[in-house]
């Protein structure tokens, strides 16, 4: 389960105890991911599919999926986000607990996809912090897995006690300044609105 | 669908007679009338009393932006007794497009109405759906603009506005009642 670095360097740079701990924060973490199916669109199918028995997520440990955002570190955005819904998504992000993450399941929530409209977030990361995106419209399941092990390996590399004894606020919900982690420069955006960036409230 | 029935044009044509509606050759083959904007109401008290038109199936706009009278709005009836249907149209200007509303003689069109007033912007004077009047249906409440307009851009106007506010009074919120942490 993940990269093991030699002991000497771990010694050296942060010390044993610390990645050794760290190392075994994220392998149950990267293990165990509950995830909060937002299923806003025809991305919700392939979502059912991919939890469901054929594709079989429970060998990524990441089958219990739970409706109640308290239970959940992994929210799925699986579908097209309208500016209406957006504060229901934002609501229910701020509401699951600390560490998660968010996957950006299809090209709707990735970057607004074919709805290049007034109603239609142009991509989730413009109120989340996306941590994966997934094309395809919608993907299929095992896109939205490989997205699920991309995770993984993203998650093999924090430091959450090295951030915890760095007293390092980890705090990323409602009292964040920083509610956009990574906004997805790469994806032009058009008409009135603009990605901000990172660390910065909306005016 | 199916050839003009003179069954429906002879009852309108008759029971609307004192409002003197204008007929008109719809592509479609439905009867269709222009009237008034002043006798809309009036016109479809007629259409459910006089002519056995008891169902209204939509109420809609066409915008012809930048032509006035800008708005023309359509209502469309079906007769279930006499299996026909007919439709009445009438213009309003673009400054402040208003016009009666029927709710209350077609309960149905309530939403109709809600709708048109969301897409279009046309009030529809003694609408009954909420105590506040017309409310915006499919719309967030509070938008400020009419997204079915011919001079409404369709990337938007400022379509995160409402979320933006919205995202900083909840951050004040948060700070006020944390102040102390």
């Amino acid at each position: 389960m993940g990269s093991l670095k030699p002991v000497d360097e771990a010694t050296t740079q942060e010390g044993f105890l610390a990645t050794r701990v760290d190392e075994l924060i994220n392998w149950g973490r990267k293990n165990s991911l509950w995830p909060m199916p937002l299923g806003l669109s025809c991305c919700g199918i392939e979502l059912m599919a991919m939890i469901g028995p054929k594709f079989d997520l429970a060998r990524f440990g990441a089958e219990a999926a739970r409706f109640s955002p308290r239970q959940c570190d992994l929210m799925v955005v699986a579908g097209t986000l309208t500016w209406k819904m957006a504060e229901a998504a934002r609501v229910i992000y701020d509401q699951m607990p600390d560490p998660k993450w968010v996957i950006a399941m299809g090209v709707c929530s990735s970057s607004g996809g074919m709805y290049d409209s007034y109603s239609v977030v142009q991509g989730v990361d413009m109120i989340l912090p996306v941590d994966v995106y997934v094309p395809g419209c919608p993907p299929r399941p095992d896109a939205v897995i490989d997205a699920i092990i991309k995770l993984q390996r993203k998650i093999e590399r924090e430091q959450p006690l090295k951030a915890r004894l760095s007293g390092a606020n980890l705090d990323h919900g409602i009292g964040s300044k920083a509610f956009v982690r990574a906004p997805n420069h790469s994806v032009p955006t058009r008409g009135s609105h603009a990605v901000l960036p990172p660390g910065e409230l909306a005016p | 669908m199916s050839a003009p029935s003179a069954n429906a044009l002879d009852r309108v044509q008759s029971g609307l007679a004192a409002l003197n509606p204008k007929s008109i050759a719809a592509r479609d083959g439905m009867p269709a009338f222009e009237i008034e904007a002043e006798q809309v109401r009036e016109a479809c008290r007629l259409l459910r009393d006089a002519c056995g038109f008891e169902t209204n199936t939509f109420v809609t706009a066409i915008d012809h932006f930048p032509a006035e009278p800008r708005f023309e709005l359509f209502w469309q009836f079906l007769s279930v007794q006499h299996n026909d249907r007919v439709r009445l149209s009438a213009r309003v200007t673009g400054a402040h497009p208003h016009v009666a509303s029927i709710g209350d003689l077609y309960p149905g069109t309530q939403y109709s109405e809600r709708e048109c007033y969301d897409m279009f912007g046309v009030v529809f004077d003694g609408h009954t759906s909420h105590a506040g009047g017309l409310k915006r249906l499919l719309m967030p409440e509070g938008y400020d603009h009419f997204p079915l307009r011919k001079d409404f851009p369709h990337q938007g106007i400022e379509p995160d506005k409402l979320y933006n506010a919205w995202f900083q009074r909840r951050f004040e919120r948060h700070e006020r009642e944390h102040a102390d942490v």
